[in-house]
């Protein structure tokens, strides 16, 4: 009996990591609740939330900084005026991509969270700014086994009753059945004489006043930072693909659960706090992808993942060949005129790009996680070099191969959902990578692995000459764009694309669809592996960034910008991309900022990408040009 | 005044998508009268509901109700004119128990029948008014779908097909309902496959061939020219 007992952690302790497993929970399970109405409502996954929620706590520390406005006044105010530019973002920016594919809200409202949290960095750094204790509810509870802090408690019971009352309005009033309606049939309910756009409108600034709420709770608590919105909204996406992102009730038990599992990890095994959600995640793709509450039917829709590929961009074998030609003869050039090691930044991130395009462009499978690849393979190809001894292509290879089994493993979990669920696993599936090389010996931490050696090329060539290591670089790069040239233009190209276009007519004509998907998974990731690979030689440095989400948001980025399913498009976003960070680097947060920009403008106006809308204009001018002498009387080509 | 136009339908056109399905349809329904619109599979008397409704992609032509210009209405602001709509596919709510769904849409105008007038018309739903939506049969779906609508106040009905799949005597049943609100003098626009019962409760009849009104027949005439009925409908 009393060895049993030793096993156990002292009760103490227990105990406050219940409390604090309890306090996490009652903000997951608020969070998750705001993105379940939203997304019921409006389909989109609002990644923006994790801002929000920043924004509210940010508001309760301006109001009481600068207002002398304090805990409670700002508990109402902050989520008015965070609902408010809710309501705001949703009537200008969000109304408009509803008949778009998903995905398309999903990269806007991840523009949106880039730009807010590269703002409020600029404004207030990135360290913590201390929120005090509402002095009413200061001190602790002696509770004979522990101490309760009453703010803590308050923040349990609180929140506890937030989300019964928002169940309670969803499930039991007139209200909720509105809401119920119009997310079943908004169209039928439209046309019952309720105003369905207005109830959408308010429904997101709903959402969002509840994450700023969260936020005004958290202040006390966590401190306001300008990241710590983008810590918990990963985690609160796998508490969604738990719960399943169709059930209200899901989201309060997986949220409270989730926390309290996360608080007894911490006793038990310390090592695995960080990673537990997303290993329960992944427990739970496999035996119920459509989450513990979810019901499976609506969210797996099919034929709506694929509407991001540019359709129609048929680009001629001239094209191609020219387009190559002047690749080739552009690197050959280029470290003649411009600093070799930008151009190398350039090339692995052309080729991490092009990789992700492979996935995206000619799949149509939105990956939020690519930087677990890029990351991962840099830092197996830096530990390999330095610490066994690599030759710089054995090292190479090491990389690739890692990334080649996180692939297959992120695949094969992933494509059992789709669509913006595809997006959050991958995300999250990453994240846990990123936790891991946080834990991890041997990628040191926020050092990296320094120092790396470039080492000798088949033993013979010296790469630590920058140009010897540069034409190294391209002619790896090259190898990996004629790769997916390969890829692509294959009758496996071909079954992928008609997977894009249609998957329910694909695997009609006998094709097993979770079969070709996962080997274009796999070759993505193999092909990102290869260019985190080079990163690592390249800058001699392993480290935290290559892994961390920031990196999978370059590469949408950087695709998305260029030209989604176009050939030389990653190839240009990457260059923008790199040039920004170089450049631009002593802004700072500002490229955040930028970038969010870019995303948001993209996605509004620019889908195509300049090398898709270049394609257009180009085709344009040429049909006009070829029919005009013809047609020159009727207006009708020239409209169409 | 018996004879206004309620609805007066004119050169009314609709789209899915690139596809043209109603290629100007033009007639009227007079205040008080039930017309029915009858046609083939596939004629498009669905859509016309659906375009006065405003629930298709893209519509043109003119839809006056009460002598009002609708077409640039959304459909939302068309339903708080006065126009009701029974869609074919029933839509009820599956996450909404029956009495949620028949307090769903809003009251439009004063006039309408109360919850208790509506479950002494259908005494089953009264029985089932709290099981969710998703649990009906077919025909208490179609019930709900009817009786849905009486509440609102709405002085004309769309009825698309709201005897389909039902037994004999639940068709009885919806007839008797129709004259019942035709008594109450609402006016009703009704999409039948059955014309026979359609006879039983129409003044006039419109026959939609390729999404055009290709006839109209009244009442009187309707035993007269059953000949030409069945060459319009096919059978
Ligand atoms: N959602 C849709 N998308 C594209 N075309 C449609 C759609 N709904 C109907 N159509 C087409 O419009 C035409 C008219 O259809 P409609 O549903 O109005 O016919 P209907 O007369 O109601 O037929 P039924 O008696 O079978 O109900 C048909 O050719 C149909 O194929
Ligand atoms: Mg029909």
């Amino acid at each position: 009996m009393s060895a049993i007992l030793d096993l156990l952690p002292p009760l103490p302790a227990l105990f406050g990591q219940i409390l604090i497993g309890l306090i996490n929970g009652s903000f997951y399970a608020m969070l998750s609740l705001g993105l379940a109405v939203i997304f019921g409502l409006l389909n989109i996954v609002n990644f923006a939330h994790g801002a929000q929620y920043m924004l509210g706590g940010l508001c309760a520390y301006i109001l009481l900084k600068y207002f002398g406005v304090g805990y409670w006044p700002a508990l109402l105010i902050a989520p008015v005026v965070v609902g408010a530019f809710g309501v705001l973002l949703e009537r200008l920016f969000l109304r408009p991509l509803y008949r778009l594919d998903h995905l398309y809200g999903m990269l806007l409202t991840f523009g949106v969270a880039l730009v807010m949290e590269g703002l409020v960095r600029n404004q207030y750094g990135s360290t913590g700014n201390p929120y005090p204790e509402p002095p009413s509810l200061a001190g602790a509870w002696n509770l004979g086994f522990m101490y309760l802090p009453v703010y803590r408690a308050w923040v349990i019971i609180a929140s506890l009753g937030v989300c019964l009352a928002t169940w309670y309005v969803i499930e039991r009033t007139r209200l909720g059945a509105y809401l119920r309606a119009a997310t079943e049939n908004p169209k039928l309910t439209r046309a019952f004489g309720i105003n369905v756009p207005r109830m959408v409108m308010l429904t997101y600034g709903g959402g969002v006043a509840l994450a700023a709420l969260a936020g005004v709770m958290a202040a006390p608590i966590y401190q306001v930072t300008a990241q710590m919105g983008s810590e918990i909204i990963i985690v609160v996406f796998a508490v969604v693909v738990i719960g399943g992102m169709g059930s209200i009730i899901g989201a309060i038990v997986s949220g409270f659960v989730l926390g309290l599992v996360e608080g007894l990890t911490k006793v038990f095994y310390p090592e695995a706090s960080t990673t537990v959600v997303f290993i329960i995640m992944a427990i739970v793709l496999l035996v119920r992808p459509a989450g513990l509450f979810g019901a499976a039917t609506r969210t797996t829709a099919a034929g709506e993942s694929h509407a991001t590929a540019a359709s129609g961009l048929r680009l001629s074998p001239p094209t191609v060949r020219n387009v190559t030609i002047a690749l080739i003869a552009t690197g050959v050039l280029a470290p003649w005129v411009v600093y070799p090691v930008f151009l190398m930044k350039v090339l692995c991130f052309a080729l991490f790009a092009c990789a992700f395009n492979l996935l995206l462009g000619y799949v149509g499978l939105l990956s939020f996680g690519h930087a677990a690849f890029y990351g991962g393979a840099s830092y197996i190809t830096a530990h390999a070099v330095k610490m066994w001894g690599f030759d710089p292509l054995l090292g190479i290879l090491a990389g690739v191969l890692a990334a080649g089994i996180l692939g297959l493993v992120f695949g094969w979990l992933a494509i059992r959902r789709q669509g913006i669920y595809f997006a959050m696993i991958t995300l999250a599936l990453a994240q846990m990578v990123y936790f891991s090389a946080v834990q991890a010996e041997f990628t040191h931490n926020d050092e990296g692995i320094q120092a790396v050696p470039r080492g000798h090329l088949l033993g013979l060539v010296d790469l630590g000459n920058a140009l010897n290591m540069y034409y190294f670089v391209f002619a790896v790069f090259l190898l990996g764009f004629w790769l997916i040239h390969r890829i692509i233009d294959s009758p496996f190209g071909g079954v992928l694309k008609a997977v894009r276009e249609n998957e329910p007519r694909a695997i009609s004509l006998g094709y097993d669809t979770d079969h070709y998907k996962l080997v274009a998974f796999v070759l993505s990731a193999l092909l990102s592996g290869m260019a985190g690979a080079l990163d690592a030689l390249v800058f001699q440095l392993a480290s935290l960034t290559n892994v961390h989400w920031t990196m999978s948001g370059h590469a949408i980025l950087m695709t998305i910008l260029g030209g989604v399913g176009t050939l030389a498009g990653p190839i240009v976003g990457a260059l923008i991309v790199a040039g920004m960070e170089n450049y631009l680097a002593t802004l700072g947060a500002w490229v955040t900022v930028i970038d969010g920009a870019i995303f948001i403008v993209c996605v509004m106006m620019f889908r195509r990408g300049i090398v898709g809308e270049a394609a257009v204009l180009l085709r344009k001018v040429r049909l006009k040009r070829k029919t005009e002498p013809v047609l020159a009387p009727s207006t009708k080509g020239a409209t169409s | 005044m018996p004879d206004a136009d309620v609805l007066d339908v004119r050169d009314l056109c609709a789209w899915y998508g690139d596809s043209q399905s109603l290629h100007g349809a033009s007639f009227n329904v007079r205040q008080g009268e039930v017309v029915t619109l009858l046609g083939r599979n596939g004629a498009g008397k669905t859509t016309t509901l659906r375009a006065i409704m405003g629930i298709v992609e893209r519509r043109s032509g003119s839809v006056c109700y009460d002598g009002r210009e609708c077409i640039a209405l959304s459909s939302d602001r068309i339903a708080r004119a006065g126009i009701a709509y029974c869609p074919e596919e029933r839509g009820i709510y599956a996450s909404l128990d029956v009495e949620e769904n028949l307090l769903l849409p809003p009251v439009v105008a004063p006039g309408g029948m109360t919850i208790s007038e509506i479950y002494e018309l259908f005494p089953n739903l009264q029985e089932r008014r709290r099981s969710q939506g998703s649990k009906l049969s077919g025909g208490e779906q179609q019930m709900l779908a009817i009786a849905r609508i009486l509440r609102t106040g709405a002085k004309l009905l769309l009825l698309d097909e709201p005897t389909e799949g039902l037994a004999p005597i639940i068709v009885e049943l919806i007839g008797r309902v129709i004259q019942n609100l035709k008594a109450r003098g609402l006016t009703i626009l009704l999409v039948e496959q059955n014309a026979r019962f359609a006879a039983t409760v129409a003044d006039r009849h419109y026959i939609i061939e390729n999404g055009r009104v290709a006839d109209m027949i009244a009442a009187q005439e309707f035993d007269e020219r059953s000949e030409k009925l069945s060459a319009y409908l096919g059978v």
